[in-house]
């Protein structure tokens, strides 16, 4: 018996409009068939069983799945640098696992300008530079210029180490083009202490105002349990940074992320994650509260960035397709 | 004073004229002459729009064409078209085994035609018959008009003529150039069905204004039309989905072959 699935293939695909799925029957040993048909075709095969084909007439344009992610957010407009994993505290929220024992795991200032470099070639529009406590780094101050010299950047910081030389290094630091952001998680030190550290808050408040008298445009950022989420305790703590001068935009508020130390927070995996692009001494990962966590393992290859920029695009695109075919299969009215 | 934009004509013979024509909407917004464009369910009724003056330019088929030169004893004209309308043909498709190797092996045998409105698929397959030597009486001609009034371009009549060859309903079919393609040529249904004879080019669509429109109305969206490249994505996703790497002034010459089947087949000049 001849195969007729290409017949039906075209006929199908002939009456519905670009970006629509079909689904055509098929017989022990078509599958290639349909497979060749649509490469050939410009048509996309979305799935093949046994008995069933699904196929997208052409191949919409990967802008059409981002169209409800603003640009600065899009996969590859923002760049994670972890410049290390160890740090003076051990949080008990912290996604990286960072602590005093943890190793350093630097990426090292050469590797950060090549990375800065490709990144701004690639598209990329803002660099984070995260740890770790990155002000553990001796030559933190040249690691900034090197990234601000190409893109906007923003360092994470937990402000407790504004002093000596480590002060004279963040007074060396640009300040156009150059964000410090800082965490703090509560208006009062009980909540924050009892996750980071005994006397934490208070140094985080000195240091936040060590930053702002020394210039520099200081964002607040507090990571909340869920169990510890209210109203009231969000209110007071905008009130707290209102008086300190810290501008509404520059106030943001997180939920803790099941990661790393923590084992309360959001459930987070690489299909329910806006991807954006973070880089480790080890590899390159989805997302930055999935460094060091092997599920959100992108690449080990660091260089070319562009290629990995290429994957997370390509998957989080693929992962969108996904949802879009459930959403045409499955219609509940 | 401000230029109304020119309103066009086409048919809506699936959903992605939709995209399609918004895209060319959106390619003119920013050029030197901007158009809109209105959905017509088959050809007929677009050439009684343009004769009466409801649209400017009309996306024509080729016979659409013919029967808009004939409507108005040629004062129209025809302004681009895209390069895959300038080699247009026909290909005669068998099973293999069937004997058939020539156009005039069909003599004493079965040919499915697609929708009796298709140049491509009937009005000129017929022609070339005649050319041949074969007259209607010599060949048995199973017509399967599956898409009429649309002037065979959902391709729905071909896939229909093709299966009534796979069921030994006929022996040959008559297809156009593209669904010949579409469907991978021999190359996807290995066995099923082979080429035996393909016809000279002919043109098939371009975008058709009346005399009465004046050029320099319609020269600045001819260039702007032309100027579409195949190398910029915005571009190349319009033009991939209407079937051409690059717009064309038309080739007339390339219309001939229609005009004398039409004259020959006594096919009305009016719906």
């Amino acid at each position: 018996m001849v195969s007729t699935v290409v017949l039906d293939l075209v006929e199908r695909i002939g009456a519905v409009s670009v970006g629509t799925i079909v689904e055509v029957p098929l017989q022990p040993g078509e599958a290639d068939t349909v497979a060749a048909w649509c490469a050939r075709s410009g048509n996309e095969l979305v799935s093949a069983t046994e008995d069933r084909a699904v196929v997208r007439r052409g191949r919409p344009a990967t802008e059409a799945f981002f169209y409800d992610v603003p640009p600065e957010q899009r996969p590859g407009a923002r760049l994670w640098l972890y410049t290390n994993f160890d740090c003076n505290l051990a949080c008990d929220c912290c996604c990286a696992r960072s602590s005093p024992k943890a190793p350093r795991r630097a990426i090292g200032v050469d590797r950060i300008c090549r990375l800065v470099a490709e990144a701004a070639d690639a598209g990329v529009r803002e660099v984070f530079l995260t740890g770790g406590e990155p002000f553990l780094l001796p030559d933190l101050d040249v690691v900034v210029h090197t990234c601000v010299d190409r893109l906007p950047t923003t360092l994470l910081t937990n402000g407790m180490l504004f002093r000596g030389t480590r002060l004279a290094m963040l007074r060396r630091m640009p300040r156009d083009g150059f964000t410090l952001q800082i965490s703090l998680d509560s208006a009062t030190a009980d909540m924050h202490d009892r996750h980071r550290g005994a006397g934490t808050w208070q140094r985080a408040i000195d240091g936040i105002g060590i930053a702002r008298a020394e210039g520099f445009r200081v964002r607040v950022a507090a990571t909340v349990a869920p169990h510890e989420a209210n109203t009231d305790a969000q209110a007071a703590f905008h009130q707290k940074l209102d008086g300190m001068g810290i501008r509404r935009e520059d106030q943001v508020v997180r939920p803790v992320a099941q990661r790393g130390f923590a084992t309360d927070g959001l459930a987070l995996t690489v299909d329910t994650l806006l991807p954006e692009v973070t880089v480790t001494a080890d590899g390159i990962y989805w997302h930055p509260v999935g460094a060091d966590h092997d599920d959100q393992l992108v690449t080990h290859e660091l260089f070319p960035l562009r290629t990995a920029i290429d994957e997370v695009q390509r998957r989080f695109t693929e992962y969108r397709l996904t949802a879009a075919v459930g959403a045409q299969r499955f219609p509940c009215a | 004073m401000t230029t109304r934009p020119l309103m066009i004509g086409a048919v809506a013979y699936t959903p992605n004229v939709v995209p399609i024509w918004e895209g060319i909407r959106d390619y003119f917004v920013d050029g030197p002459a901007q158009m809109d464009f209105v959905l017509y369910s088959n050809y007929g009724r677009q050439v009684e729009a343009l004769l009466d003056g409801y649209i400017d330019i009309a996306w024509n088929t080729n016979l659409a064409w013919v029967r808009t030169v004939l409507r108005t004893d040629g004062a129209c004209r025809a302004l681009a078209m895209r390069d895959t309308d300038l080699t247009f043909s026909t290909v005669f498709v068998t099973r293999p085994g069937s004997g058939l190797r020539d156009i005039t092996d069909l003599k004493g045998r079965r040919l499915a035609l697609g929708s009796r409105d298709s140049a491509q698929a009937a009005i000129l397959p017929v022609h070339f018959l005649r050319e041949a030597g074969l007259g209607e009486s010599d060949v048995e001609l199973l017509r399967i008009d599956t898409d009429l009034g649309k002037h065979g371009d959902t391709g729905r009549s071909e896939l229909d003529a093709i299966r009534a060859v796979l069921d030994d309903r006929a022996d040959a079919a008559a297809l156009g150039i593209t669904t010949w393609e579409a469907i991978g040529r021999d190359e996807l249904m290995p066995g099923a069905l082979e080429q035996f004879w393909q016809s000279p080019t002919y043109c098939h669509c371009n975008f058709t204004a009346l005399d009465t429109l004046p050029a320099e109305r319609t020269d600045p969206w001819v260039e702007h039309l032309l100027a579409m490249d195949w190398d910029n994505p915005d571009h190349r996703r319009i033009l991939e989905l209407e079937g051409l790497r690059r717009w064309k002034r038309p080739d007339l010459a390339g219309y001939a072959s229609l005009f004398e089947a039409v004259k020959q087949q006594e096919i009305a000049a009016r719906w």
